[in-house]
């Protein structure tokens, strides 16, 4: 079999190698980008069209418990888009919670290979692993979510931050997890009583300890671990208008944990956590005193959340946040607490262009990209598909791209919120480069992949090549050819084969999932072990032995030594 | 494991009977037999017992009329042709199978073009009717277990359904908030004084059929409405508000249903009512919904099928794609209607357990069923395949009643070539493949 | 125009998809296009002139008219989106029929399966015997019921008549099921005859006339009034009528109307009259 591939005389965009626009061949062998290929490798003809490293997405609820609840809750959201069996694919249905084939089919067909699962409870975590593994193609990871752990909070209130080091490393390993997640820390907990918490120095019922102690002891045992990304964290008072500052004192809760060169914390979805404005009808873009924040220090990264205008689904470990939105709204409502770990909500949303609301949320998400100056800081998502449908990205890459795309966006929405919002001021348009990085070099480098985001030798041959020419064309003014042209990679190549060709399914693999092997010294190890024995049984309604997963469980696992990633 | 001469105890074994999924029995195992069940419940006690009972032992398939043995590859093509040829066939059962049959069952439905569903359709599937409706606010078991001061069971009886629940998850539980039975208030709403009412602190029995009334009335209550009628659901109205209460002054309530609600006058709207109820009270306090499962992984078939076609049961290929209509996909409304010319069953027994018109259609058209046991759907079936009993001689994910996934073991070999139902699934889905393709 | 007529060719027993039975299919086509129209018998994609003999005649009037003759209940969507012409059955027909409907008239000389009407925006539909379940309702877990339109019953309906209604006019002959206009928001539902428990349940608005049998008045409805007259459609019907408010456990507005004298039973409502 000949698993040799050049992608010959692309117009090649890799920023981590400052690639900017060269024409050069790619070379593959195996599976990975090499220097040179035989005679007999397959060739793929890329004059003219924009060749990248494929997309990697670090944050998009695609798998599990809650993802399937909503699935369950809203057949009206799959009704009337659907996907046929074919001869080489599965049949499914889309829209804002597809099915596990149809997502990885809808990601691929976008030029994206790696997808992240950022919120998994750790006790459902088996059902999270159940759908990674029929998601197709792509390769994958997920977080387990920490915040509001009963073992967590309980090391933490001590100061023992070995003992919690050693028992995060244990749930990595146990439920086959990439990092650390955090969602509004103790707050979930409150809510298991049906109360939150709204600050970062508020004590967590019962438990004696703050959000800015969960925050800073889980980013020690992060550090202690050398955990391959940083930890990921959705601050307290998510969509609450005025959290923007709370926002800033989370980030700045760790900064002086930080290490030389590193981010000490990731704030995700950050949109939602922009707000300035005491209510409503006050609401204002607080991205402007964010990006001034992010860009002061070294040790913040962002990724941005962007609403597009559509009828989606909101689903969050926050589960507070979701009952409140549905007070707000009156839509269905499920939530589903998680005994001694976490929890989750589900409620449909619908984000209208008149509305001033989510007028001035679209353009906080906006303003956030474009005024933090660092595209290896702020990543694009749309935290799928709470803000907006993955499917949506290409959209979002034209608005990065060009203010005329958002003028023209911005003439549909409501006036109001616009003439209050910095965005028509803002001129900044972002390069291909810019884009690559923040789609793709970026995330994989904060995620610590350190063969993904990238086509330098040794990489992953995952790769994307998108019908346009980024010589040619001019982003800014045509950014409807851009558009066009992400929405369907001309070609997607996933660890050296040819999975996608013209937006269109020709060849189906299986992707890797990716997980963190944490350890820590036996003593260490020990120690933990005589705890959980103790300890677990009050906890748990399951036996620790049937917590753990199997490393086989998984269709392909890829586990990550921490510490030699970077 | 511990091995004590030759015997084996197998410790920490998810038990495959019901829905609660207990995952602390310790299984004695003695020349591949189970020797005893520690910490199982009756029910659970009786499958291990009867593991051996009743068991087919070599494929069947009915030639001219009369039931004639065979082997699997025989069985096996003669379902993939039935199968591979017929218009709109239905693939029935999948609540007492592991969630790695139940995928390689919906690759086979949407092989064929046919509709795949599972008990939910004739047990809790008015639940998740509700559910796309109001959503539901709910919990995994440990919770109940630490939190919970106010349980109510409504229209179900746990002390025989589901015999280790109190204990193990509720009333009688101990957690981190709740000492025990003393710290925790217990209400039974049913038709009749059954077992568990009998253990309740409170018992209300209401008129047969009036669940909806009962629970409109104590949503009434909540809102501040006066009622209008002296007596609703067969109880004067003032019991209502005496109820609502109790309900608001609890720190953390929850509810556990069952078929009482599900299968009553009403069906999917009683428990609308109640998961509009729940939705409700949680403006006054913390308070949750639980519906209490059957079979120990129809949960299970619930999130397989959800997640690979979207939808939770009751799935229709038959145009290339999944579509879900629940009474008009459902499986017992079309056999009811006779709108399926082919039936595949899959650890169930519909001919007993449907209506008199759909057992009736079913069985006038080909069954081929894959089961441990004989049973009444069996013995009228066109090919019989037998297939080892997951969670005791074949491992296999399941889902407990909460969503919490566990993982059945292996505990002893099944009867001699005798092969596991994902087995026979795959190779019925090669042989239909092959089939379709030379068409 | 044109009248098209189609018989089917034998018994249906597995499903058939019939979406493409509409008006506008069917016009602006030659007879050889309409028999190749793509349905599906059960997992089989054919052509409608493989299961139906199909004849037309030149019509006097200026639409497509499409009959319908013979048992066709295993036919499902019959006159999906339909916005104009006419269509009538003479035989039983299947569910969904006239499902997501805009406009145009069907008429059904037999009776008529579940999800009659489904989602309908507009048009008229008639059915001279039964109706099933769902008529006139909303997909599973959406809240757009019927949004317009009329759909008339001369026969008997099943449960859950109008679910999440929320525009247009039912109005059944003779009795109907448990669950009428459950969730709806606005929107007329005039039954003539009998109906079982939990009519209005959880309405948030939209009225419900009935001038046979309540078998029960929901405890969330409160009386308002006793009223002589009650306008339904075009009709003014007599009364006296009770006058319940409610569903109250939605902070309902909706009006359910019973006929003081098919529901002596109702009687102690009177005592709470304000």
């Amino acid at each position: 079999m000949n698993d040799e591939l050049i992608i010959r005389n692309g117009i090649v965009v890799d920023p981590a190698n400052d690639i900017d626009r060269e024409v050069m061949d790619i070379a593959i062998r195996g599976g990975k980008i090499v220097r040179k290929a035989s005679p007999s490798a397959k060739i793929i003809d890329a004059s003219g069209m924009l060749v990248m490293p494929g997309g990697v997405d670090i944050h998009s609820h695609i798998a599990g418990s809650k993802t399937n609840a909503a699935r369950v809750m809203r057949p009206e959201d799959h009704v009337r888009d659907f996907e046929r069996k074919t001869a080489l694919t599965r049949s499914g249905v889309g829209h804002s919670i597809p099915s596990t084939f149809t997502t990885g089919y809808r990601y691929a067909r976008m030029g994206y290979t790696t997808v992240i699962e950022p919120a998994t409870p750790p006790m459902k975590t088996r059902h999270t692993h159940e759908e990674l593994n029929d998601i197709p193609i792509i390769d994958k990871a997920c977080f387990p979510l920490f915040g509001n752990n009963w073992h967590v909070m309980e090391y933490l209130e001590k100061g023992d931050v070995d003992g919690c080091a050693a028992y995060i490393a244990w749930m990595l390993r146990s439920t086959k997890g990439y990092a650390i997640k955090i969602v509004n820390p103790g707050g979930v907990e409150a809510w298991h009583w049906g109360g939150n918490i709204r600050g970062l120095d508020w004590e967590v019922p019962n438990f004696g300890i703050t959000p800015r102690e969960i925050i800073r002891g889980l980013c020690k045992v992060n550090k202690i671990l050398k955990l391959p990304h940083t930890i990921h964290v959705h601050p307290n008072n998510l969509g609450k208008p005025g959290n923007y500052l709370n926002t800033i004192k989370t980030m700045d809760c760790v900064k002086d944990l930080a290490e030389e060169g590193r981010a000490a914390i990731h704030i995700t979805h950050c949109q939602f956590t922009s707000f300035k404005g005491e209510d409503w009808s006050t609401l204002r873009s607080g991205a402007e005193e964010i990006a001034n924040y992010v860009n002061k220090v070294k040790h913040v990264t962002i990724d941005m959340g962007q609403i597009i205008f559509t009828a989606t689904t909101t689903m969050t470990a926050d589960g507070p946040f979701e009952y409140i939105l549905h007070q707000l709204q009156g839509r269905k409502w499920h939530n589903t607490d998680v005994e001694a770990e976490t929890g989750a909500g589900i409620v449909p949303v619908v984000y209208k262009r008149k509305n001033f609301v989510n007028t001035t949320q679209w353009a906080i998400g906006l303003e956030l990209a474009l005024l933090v100056k660092d595209p290896w800081r702020i990543y694009m998502t749309t935290d799928h598909p709470n803000a907006g449908p993955f499917t949506a990205y290409p959209r979002v890459i034209s608005w990065l791209m060009s203010k005329k795309a958002r003028e023209n966006t911005m003439k549909r929405l409501n006036q109001g919120a616009v003439k209050k919002s910095n965005l028509p001021s803002l001129d900044r348009e972002y390069s291909f480069a810019e884009m690559a990085t923040v789609t793709r070099a970026a995330t994989a480098r904060a995620l610590g992949l350190k063969d993904k985001g990238h086509l330098g030798i040794g990489a992953d041959a995952d790769v994307s090549i998108y019908g346009v020419n980024p010589k040619e064309v001019d982003p800014s003014n045509d950014y409807r050819a851009v558009r066009k042209a992400m929405r369907r990679a001309a070609y997607t190549i996933k660890e050296g084969e040819i999975v996608v060709r013209d937006g269109e399914i020709v060849k189906v693999i299986e992707g890797k999932t990716f997980w963190a092997d944490a350890r820590v010294p036996d003593d260490m190890e020990m120690k933990l072990q005589s705890e959980l024995s103790e300890k677990f049984q009050d906890y748990y309604t399951i036996q620790a032995e049937n917590y753990v997963i199997a490393e086989d469980y998984l269709a392909r696992s890829a586990p990550i030594i921490p510490g030699g990633t970077r | 494991m511990k091995i004590l001469s030759d015997e084996l105890v197998i410790k920490n074994v998810v038990c495959p009977f019901c829905g609660c999924c207990c995952d602390d029995l310790e299984i004695t195992v003695s020349k591949n037999s189970i020797v005893s069940a520690k910490n199982a419940c009756a029910l659970s006690q009786a499958k291990f017992g009867s593991q051996k009972e009743e068991r087919i032992s070599t494929p069947r398939e009915r030639i001219d009329g009369k039931p004639l043995e065979t082997n699997y590859e025989k069985a096996i093509r003669h379902s993939a042709r039935i199968l591979a040829e017929a218009r709109y066939p239905l693939l029935w059962g999948w609540s007492c199978t592991s969630c790695e049959a139940q995928k390689i069952g919906v690759e086979l439905a949407e092989e064929v073009g046919g509709v795949i569903d599972n008990t939910t359709s004739t047990c809790h599937g008015p639940g998740l009717l509700a559910v796309h409706d109001i959503g539901e606010s709910s919990c995994t078991l440990g919770e109940v277990r630490h939190r919970a001061d106010l349980i109510i069971y409504w229209g179900c009886n746990p002390v025989h359904a589901h015999p280790r629940h109190m204990r193990r998850y509720s009333v009688q539980s101990e957690g981190r908030f709740r000492k025990g039975r003393k710290e925790r208030k217990m209400i039974v709403v049913d038709v009749r004084n059954t077992a568990t009412a009998k253990m309740a602190d409170e018992f209300i029995q209401i008129e047969p059929n009036s669940d909806y009334e009962a629970l409109t009335a104590i949503r009434m209550c909540l809102k501040g409405e006066e009622l209008e009628q002296e007596k609703i659901a067969g109880l004067p109205s003032t019991r209502f508000e005496q109820l609502m209460d109790e309900l608001i002054n609890c720190d953390y309530g929850v509810i556990f249903f069952g078929l009482g609600l599900t299968m009553s006058r009403g069906k999917s709207r009683n428990i609308d009512a109640a998961l509009s109820l729940v939705r409700d009270l949680n403006s006054k306090t913390k308070f949750l919904i639980m519906p209490m499962r059957g079979h120990f992984n129809v949960a299970g078939a619930n999130e397989v099928f959800a997640w690979q076609t979207g939808y939770p049961f009751a799935i229709d290929f038959s145009q290339g794609y999944p579509q879900y209509n629940p009474g008009d996909t459902s499986g017992v409304d079309i056999a009811a209607r006779g709108d399926c010319d082919a039936a595949l069953v899959i650890a169930s027994d519909p001919i007993s357990n449907f209506p008199l018109d759909a057992a009736k259609n079913l069985s006038s058209i080909p069954i081929m069923t894959i089961d441990p046991h004989e049973t009444v759907t069996t013995s009228v079936s066109e090919v019989v395949m037998p297939s080892t009993m997951v969670g005791i001689e074949d491992e296999g994910t399941v889902y407990r009643m909460d969503g919490v996934p566990l993982m059945l073991k292996k505990l002893i070999e099944p009867p001699e070539g005798v092969l596991p139902d994902t087995e026979i699934l795959s190779a019925i889905l090669k042989e239909v493949r092959a089939l379709n393709r030379g068409r | 125009m044109t009248k098209i007529t189609l018989k089917p060719k034998r018994q249906f027993s597995v499903p058939i998809e019939a979406s493409v039975i509409t008006p506008e299919n069917f016009a602006a086509k030659t007879m050889e296009q309409i028999k190749l129209l793509e349905v599906w018998d059960g997992n089989r994609p054919t052509t409608l002139g493989s299961l139906f003999d199909v004849s037309s005649e030149p019509d006097g009037g200026d639409e497509m008219t499409i009959f319908i003759e013979g048992d066709v209940s295993k036919l499902r969507r019959i006159g999906k989106g339909m916005r104009s012409g006419s269509m009538t059955i003479n035989g039983p027909a299947g569910m969904h029929l006239g499902e997501a409907m805009k406009g145009g008239t069907i008429t059904v000389n037999g009776d008529a399966g579940s999800w009659l009407g489904a989602r309908m925006r507009g048009g008229t539909i008639e059915v001279s015997g039964d109706a099933g379940d769902y008529v006139g309702s909303a997909y599973r877990g959406s809240r757009e019921g019927m949004k317009g339109g009329q759909i008339f019953i001369h026969g008997n309906a099943g449960n859950e008549l109008g679910c999440w209604m929320k525009k247009g006019f039912i109005r059944i002959g003779k009795n109907v099921s448990q669950l009428a206009g459950i969730h709806m928001t606005d929107g007329t539902i005039l039954v003539e005859g009998d109906s079982e428990a939990r009519i209005g349940a959880q309405m948030k608005g939209g009225r419900i006339v009935v001038l046979g049998k309540v078998a029960n008045v929901l405890p969330s409805f409160s009386i308002e009034e006793i009223r002589n007259v009650v306008r339904a459609g075009e009709e003014r019907l007599p009364g006296p009528f009770y006058v319940f408010a409610g569903d109250l456990t939605e902070g309902g507005e909706g009006r359910l109307y019973a006929l003081k004298e098919k529901n002596p039973h109702l009687q102690f409502c009177e005592a709470y009259i304000e």
